[in-house]
């Protein structure tokens, strides 16, 4: 038995028994796993509402050779989504952030810059700025799952972008020039284009000043998210919600 | 082939499909059936087979019963001016348990969950809105769980009823009762030092 003490952020949880749960973590040290957390519906005193999805948390673990569950031990809440008010939009940002990390990360495989990118969106998710940060983690999730290509480029011709339009489809990857988009595809304005460049060049903490009304980068957002449904070659639950709320 | 004989394999696969039952729980519970009296075995089939038909949500506040309106809501002592709005109907017997609530009940049968792709159409809402807008309400206490999904689902209710003239609140959240402060997390301990009162 091997005995661990990690950063994670709870991505879900499923009910086990009369009142474990199943956990899936995203450590920081050694990417996403699962555990078993016993009794953890019934006695609040190991876990309390560290279990939350989306809780960042140092958990002690112990690992069992050759078995793929771990055995939850604790879990210290480092920072919860419960700190801050929740309304349904902030809800389903954070929903769509788990369903993504649980989906596309694989199993043991240590993902540092994912992990940082989590914590940088989770720190500017409010009731207030929620458009913001999901548009930022859609857009580089996709980067560094490494399904986008340069946004600056055609990805037919390689003509550059930059004051010119930009135009997407669902069923291909990157953005097109005017001369090589086809039926079917959508325009970026140049507003959101040149914002989705800044995305990838700036810290979050850059664009947090900012107003975000929920109409603003409607088409970067639209861009990304199908951009992500894509490559995970599925519809996303949480995407949907969105769409419907604005996003 | 089953190694049981055909009814058997057939309970054993109904008892299955219940929450917690495993294989080896299902064999156990099949076999003790088995084994009990024919009026035992009748008695159990006879309970589930009236749950299903004689059980039905109240049509005022979507609680399980088996008389329409439900107990609470046909009951002339307790409060129907004062509603408390539960996720679940199992919610309402923690509720009971006090025995200092004499209001009355809405059971929302769910929380908006963007994972499990619930929306506000799929919770029961509406006969809600039509109580409240009726003027049929003095108070709506907001008792969904202090889960994101919970809160969410309490900040769009009191969305939707801030135009009605509705005094809205929610529940407390705080540090057990009977518990040590040692152990309670930062969000509870937050929660606690936030509702604070005078004594």
């Amino acid at each position: 038995m091997i005995a661990h003490q990690a950063e994670a952020v709870v991505l879900r949880t499923w009910p086990l028994h009369e009142a474990d749960q199943i956990v899936s973590l995203f450590t920081r040290d050694q990417g996403k796993i699962k555990g078993v957390a016993k009794a953890a519906m019934k006695s609040r005193r190991r876990f309390g509402g560290a279990l939350e999805p989306m809780t960042y948390v140092r958990a002690s673990y112990a690992e069992k050779p050759k078995q793929e569950l771990v055995r939850l031990d604790s879990c210290e809440i480092l920072s919860s989504p419960l700190s801050h008010p929740v309304d349904y939009v902030r809800a389903a940002v954070l929903a769509f952030f788990s369903e993504v990390l649980e989906d596309t990360l694989p199993d043991h495989d240590p993902q540092e810059t994912v992990f940082r990118l989590l914590l940088a969106v989770l720190e500017y998710t409010r009731v207030e700025q929620p458009w913001m940060p999901l548009t930022y983690f859609a857009l580089w999730v996709t980067r560094l799952m490494g399904w986008l290509p340069d946004l600056s480029r055609c990805v037919f011709c390689s003509v550059p972008l930059t004051g010119a339009a930009a135009f997407f489809h669902s069923q291909a990857n990157g953005l097109f020039c005017a001369q090589h988009k086809h039926g079917g595809y959508s325009q970026l304005s140049f507003d959101s284009h040149a914002l989705a460049l800044r995305v990838f060049r700036s810290p979050i903490s850059a664009l947090v000043t900012e107003p975000w009304p929920r109409n603003r980068a409607v088409d970067l957002r639209r861009f990304a998210l199908r951009s992500l449904e894509r490559n995970m070659e599925r519809k996303l639950t949480t995407a949907a919600v969105l769409s419907r709320l604005g996003g | 082939m089953s190694r049981f004989a055909e009814p058997m394999s057939r309970l054993i696969e109904e008892l299955k499909k219940l929450p917690g039952i495993g294989a080896k729980n299902a064999q156990r519970l099949a076999f003790h059936i088995l084994r009990s009296s024919a009026d035992d075995a009748r008695a159990l089939a006879d309970a589930v087979r009236e749950l299903k038909e004689k059980l039905r949500l109240c049509s005022i506040c979507n609680n399980i019963t088996d008389v329409d309106p439900c107990v609470y809501c046909a009951s002339p002592t307790r409060n129907q001016r004062l509603v408390c709005v539960v996720e679940e109907p199992t919610n309402i017997s923690s509720v009971e348990k006090t025995r200092s609530y004499n209001g009355v009940y809405h059971v929302l049968h769910g929380t908006l969950s963007p994972l499990h792709g619930v929306g506000p159409e799929d919770l029961r809402i509406g006969n809600l809105l039509l109580r409240v807008q009726a003027s049929e309400v003095d108070e709506v206490i907001l008792a969904t769980n202090p889960t994101v999904e919970g809160e969410a689902t309490a900040v769009y209710l009191a969305d939707l009823l801030r135009s009605a003239q509705v005094k809205i609140t929610r529940i407390a959240t705080g540090v057990p009762a009977g518990s040590d402060i040692e152990y309670a997390d930062e969000v509870t301990m937050a929660r606690a030092m936030e509702g604070r009162h005078e004594v």
